[in-house]
């Protein structure tokens, strides 16, 4: 990096000019023909030389082209994971932790450079770049002043704005309005940490500055800090926020309102409105975003249905008579509150969609999934009118993100087609979200959620061999599938009659992590053993019961051997012995006794067959002897079955008769 | 539903005839008893619209389509004049060119019913029964013999357009009645509640009522029959009332409005708010190299020699600098020197253009102040 600029180049071009200089300025005549012309139409204004316009480029033009011959590969993991083979994630679990640790190893990073920038004072690049450089956030002005105050709000140190204020003050030094006003919104915006918040609030303002100058940002951080956000930070009486706004000289319309804003952010939404008539009382005007966030609180604010209504009506009103323009957020704000309105919300959306159409104000991602989340939250689903007019308007359109909730809205429209069973709403969704940058508004957990809803209502609706396809081409690249899918998956093939596949959704199984899942073990074995399959597909099926027996049998790790249930124990005594694996079978009869269950009848015809087959009357007359000590009733048909079908030796006769006999004498004696 | 209407309906043409009896006085039978609820409604809204319902009437009344006349019936219920006036300049417009017509069609009709008036219902008063007479049966003769009045009736022409005017109005008030009668026969349950429907204010009197009315409500506010699916939804995107609290600012009131101002805090974590909702993490690695050429971390491609050059220099203004030597002699060793001077600055990467340019006046001044000197010598 150090040698980018190569004197190279610039000779090279200093060649080529040199016949130029020679002709000291006259144009030099060339040997090919096509300048030739040039030169004879120029010799009636021979001076000006008249060089091309450098061409500018797009400094991304090349990359966007090439970025965009890559396809996705649907065997591969995320293009994120593939620093390094051993940290390909296998689930959903797994993709997430290894995320996270991508992104906060970078966060460390970070950390370092901004905490000592000591050790990051050598500049090597040439031109340097700055983003790998540590900034400055020390403060430069010293002293007790004003500018000095304005530089701490710049560099959004909460507390020692507030130290500073506060020594202003004493010193009868007055602070102008506007650096009040921007003091009150820094302390407004971080919920005014108080003084053993202090620290932490640092911190966390570090990081989301840090945040700021990645262009990238992982989403499951982004999950991570919203979750964390309201813990820390609520709105406290009296706090230095509302100490500085009561002894501010004057106020003007922007102290109110960011004041408003502050509260409604950190849960206090009653003191909010007191605020606001005051800030009415004073006879200012709120501004749209103080609107939008009285709008948004609301449904703390009132407990009916009806009052919520009645309440954002009133600040709508407001607005037209204090002059303020409404903004989409307005109105998401506004269907955000109709969510939570009950029957209300149903009637009146759709006049608030039709006021956004009249004032020209194009609804975002955010707008339908509000009107989405209106019309079908709730037990009893309405039609899919609404769903189809929403995806006929979302079909046409590529989104840029206008509102934060904008994320949920596929998500949540697809949760709606799972709940309406709409296979073809839900292609249409998933078009939809291929569309343009749509797919962007979808982040790793989301993405997840997505496409095992959609997942699930393919097994659902979907032909067998269409749901195939669809689960390789999604499967590893797009979300990791979780036991409900794989349970909708195996009740599909079983409604296909497409138990053969059972082998390799086994192998995914073991893959995502889910073989020690007993619900899914239960359902598979009892797929597997339901009907009598061919030989092959018996010998595979075996096998997968071999590797469930494994899950089953301490394995001396730490994990502890999941407990056997009398059916599954059945179930894959019953693969064994079909697929001619007597012996293994017959580790599993014993199994029986050890645990105290009972074998079912079907399981011990089986097995006799079984043993018949392999033509090992030992084994059968085992079997026989463990059903006369388990006192099953079908001890004796399975003795004359022995008796009748197996040629058994004289010792092995005797042995027979015996178990019967001493069966019955056991029970005598009892 | 609409099949009831129908029956309505087609029963012997009998709405128009109950409600002319209704209006005489001789209110008897069920149909007459459902209309007599709603009767200060109808003459309320028949009131509003009768100078144009009266012209556009006459052809609308005599069509059979019940699922139309329903729908009109629902509108008068959603308490949207406007919009039935809206669909009555509609149907206007198409019967404009046979307004003459029309008016001499009429003129016949009021004389054929000015015999009829006599004769049959002796105690119902002749309007009510001119009302009457005007079922639907009689229009396709009307159409028919509608030019042939227009010849032989010019004369006289104020007594008959009069004359025309009130048997018009009359004629409107019992269409209007006809179909508030299907209207309350459909809903005479939900009759009082929807008339409470008035104002958006109003609307909250009980939730309970609203939600039970859900269903119905939404689709009066416009016509049903446009948008099949709304009936079965009963909701729709594209129909239905707006909000009606914002007007539209202009476009000269919103750039006012758009004053700058410098962005607080507020400002600039909500546009931060918003990137990370679009965020993701480099899908294949050009992507990345997108992204790390966004960060000032890569080469900018195309890779050339101007990484690191001046913004507004071009790569011409570094080589090509005979043009800043017009102050000098033509020739002569001071001449020669200077492009000796040049040749060695267009071959320096190290120097802004700017610099260059200094250099080179740095040397004409020099000469300039040893001028004497060297002419001199």
């Amino acid at each position: 990096m150090a040698a980018r600029l190569a004197g190279g180049g610039w000779r090279r071009a200093l060649l080529l000019r040199r016949p130029c200089c020679l002709a000291g300025g006259r144009r030099c005549s060339s040997s090919s023909a096509a300048l030739g012309k040039t030169v004879a139409t120029s010799e009636v204004a021979p001076e000006e030389i008249v060089l091309p316009r450098k061409k500018t480029w797009d400094k991304l033009a090349v990359l966007q082209t090439l970025a965009s011959t890559v396809r996705r590969d649907p065997t591969a993991a995320h293009y994120m994971f593939q620093d390094d083979p051993f940290l390909m994630p296998r689930n959903t679990a797994s993709s997430r932790l290894f995320a996270l640790s991508k992104e906060s190893g970078r966060n460390a990073a970070r950390y370092i450079i901004q905490h000592f920038p000591q050790y990051f004072d050598k500049t090597f690049a040439e031109p340097n770049v700055p983003c790998l450089m540590p900034e400055t956030r020390t403060p430069q002005i010293e002293g007790v002043s004003e500018e000095a105050l304005k530089e701490h709000i710049c560099l959004r140190r909460v507390k020692e704005s507030v130290d500073l204020f506060d020594q202003l003050v004493q010193a009868g030094t007055p602070v102008s309005l506007e650096t009040t006003n921007s003091l009150l919104d820094l302390l407004c915006f971080y919920g005014d940490g108080e003084s053993t918040l202090g620290k932490e609030e640092e911190e966390k303002e570090d990081s989301e500055e840090a945040e700021g100058n990645a262009s990238e940002q992982k989403a499951p951080k982004r999950q991570l800090q919203r979750g964390s956000q309201p813990a820390g930070t609520r709105w406290r009486e009296n706090n230095s926020a509302e100490r500085i706004f009561k002894i501010m000289p004057e106020r003007n319309a922007h102290s109110y309102c960011t004041m408003i804003r502050g509260m409604v952010k950190h849960g206090a939404p009653a003191k909010a409105y007191d605020m606001y008539m005051d800030l009415l009382n004073e006879r200012h005007k709120a501004d749209v975003h103080t609107f939008n966030a009285l709008i948004a609180a609301v449904p703390r604010l009132k407990d009916r249905f009806l009052e919520r209504w009645e309440l954002a009506k009133v600040f709508l009103n407001h607005m037209v008579q204090q002059g303020v323009q409404p903004n989409l957020l307005t109105f998401n704000a506004l269907l955000k509150t109709l969510r939570r309105c009950g029957g209300v919300g149903r009637s009146m959306s759709l006049l608030v969609i039709k006021e956004m159409e009249a004032l020209d104000i194009e609804p975002s991602l955010a707008t339908y999934d509000h009107l989405l989340a209106v019309f079908y939250r709730g037990g009893q689903l309405p039609s899919s009118g609404i769903i189809c007019e929403v995806l006929d308007d979302v079909e046409h359109r590529s989104f840029a993100a206008q509102d934060p909730d904008d994320a949920n809205f596929f998500t949540n429209a697809m949760q709606v087609c799972c709940e309406l069973k709409d296979i073809k709403l839900a292609y249409r969704l998933n078009k939809a979200m291929e569309k343009g940058d749509n797919w962007r508004f979808l982040d790793m957990d989301r993405l997840n959620t997505y496409w095992s809803k959609f997942f699930s209502l393919l097994c659902m609706m979907e032909q067998i061999d269409v749901v195939l396809q669809w689960y390789k081409e999604m499967s590893p690249s797009l979300f990791y599938p979780s036991a409900k899918n794989i349970l909708d998956l195996l009740q599909a093939l079983d409604a296909a009659n497409h138990l053969d596949m059972l082998p390799s959704v086994w192998e995914d199984m073991k893959q995502l992590g889910f073989s020690r899942r007993p619900e899914l073990l239960d359902e598979l074995l009892s797929l597997m053993s339901r009907d009598q399959h061919p030989q092959e597909i018996q010998l595979a099926f075996a096998t997968c019961a071999e590797d469930i027996r494994a899950a089953h049998e301490p394995a001396g790790r730490d994990q502890a051997p999941l407990q056997w249930t009398g059916s599954s124990l059945g179930h894959v005594a019953l693969l064994f012995s079909r697929a001619g694996r007597t012996q293994d079978a017959w580790s599993m009869m014993e199994r029986f006794q050890q645990i105290n269950r009972i074998p079912s009848e079907q399981v011990m015809d089986e097995f006799l067959t079984c043993a018949k087959q392999s033509n090992s009357p030992d084994e059968a007359v085992k079997l026989v002897k463990l059903a006369a000590s388990l006192g099953l009733p079908s001890s004796h048909r399975l003795k004359s079955r022995t008796k009748k079908e197996f040629e058994l030796s004289e010792e092995q006769r005797e042995a027979l008769e015996s178990i019967t006999d001493g069966d019955s004498s056991d029970s005598d004696q009892e | 539903m609409w099949s009831r209407v129908g029956g309505w309906r087609g029963a012997a043409g009998a709405p128009g005839r109950l409600a002319a009896g209704l209006l005489a006085g001789a209110a008897s039978g069920r149909g007459a008893a459902r209309l007599e609820g709603t009767a200060h409604r109808v003459q309320k809204l028949s009131s509003t619209s009768s100078a144009l319902a009266a012209e556009k009437d006459e052809p609308a009344a005599p069509k059979p389509g019940t699922g139309k006349v329903a729908s009109e019936g629902k509108e008068d219920k959603a308490e949207t004049p406007k919009q039935k006036l809206l669909d009555l300049i509609g149907d206007m417009k198409v019967e404009m060119s046979y307004s003459k017509k029309l008016q001499q069609l009429k003129t016949r009709e009021t004389k054929k019913q000015g015999t009829d008036g006599g004769d049959g219902e002796g105690a119902v008063p002749q309007r009510a029964a001119e009302g009457l007479q005007r079922g639907k049966p009689l229009n396709p003769e009307l159409v028919e013999a509608a030019s042939a009045v227009a010849s032989s009736l010019p004369l006289d022409k104020k007594q008959t357009e009069s004359e025309l005017l009130a048997q018009l109005r009359r004629h409107e008030e019992i269409t209007d009645k006809q179909r508030r009668g299907t209207a309350v026969d459909l809903r005479k349950v939900l009759a009082e509640m929807a008339v409470k429907r008035r104002s958006p204010a109003q609307r909250g009197v009980s939730i309970s009522n609203r939600i039970s009315l859900d269903l119905d409500e939404d689709p009066q506010s416009k016509p049903g029959r446009l948008v099949p699916q709304s009936l079965v939804s009963g909701r729709s995107l594209k129909v239905g009332r707006r909000l009606n609290i914002f007007t539209k600012a202009s476009a000269a009131a919103q750039k006012a409005l758009e004053t700058v101002s410098p962005p607080t805090i507020w400002d600039l974590e909500f546009a931060k708010e918003i990137a990370a909702v679009t965020a993701q993490p480099p899908r294949n690695g050009f992507e990345e190299m997108i992204q790390w050429t966004k960060e000032g971390i890569l080469w900018e491609f195309p890779v050339d020699n101007e990484a690191g050059m001046e913004e507004d220099a071009e790569f011409h203004e570094h080589i090509f600098l005979e043009k800043h030597l017009e102050g000098f002699p033509q020739q002569g060793p001071i001449r020669h020197f200077m492009e000796l001077v040049i040749c060695g600055l267009s071959k320096n990467p190290f120097l802004t253009v700017k610099q260059k340019i200094e250099h080179i006046e740095w040397f004409h001044n020099y000469f300039e102040e040893k001028k004497e000197f060297l002419q001199g010598s």
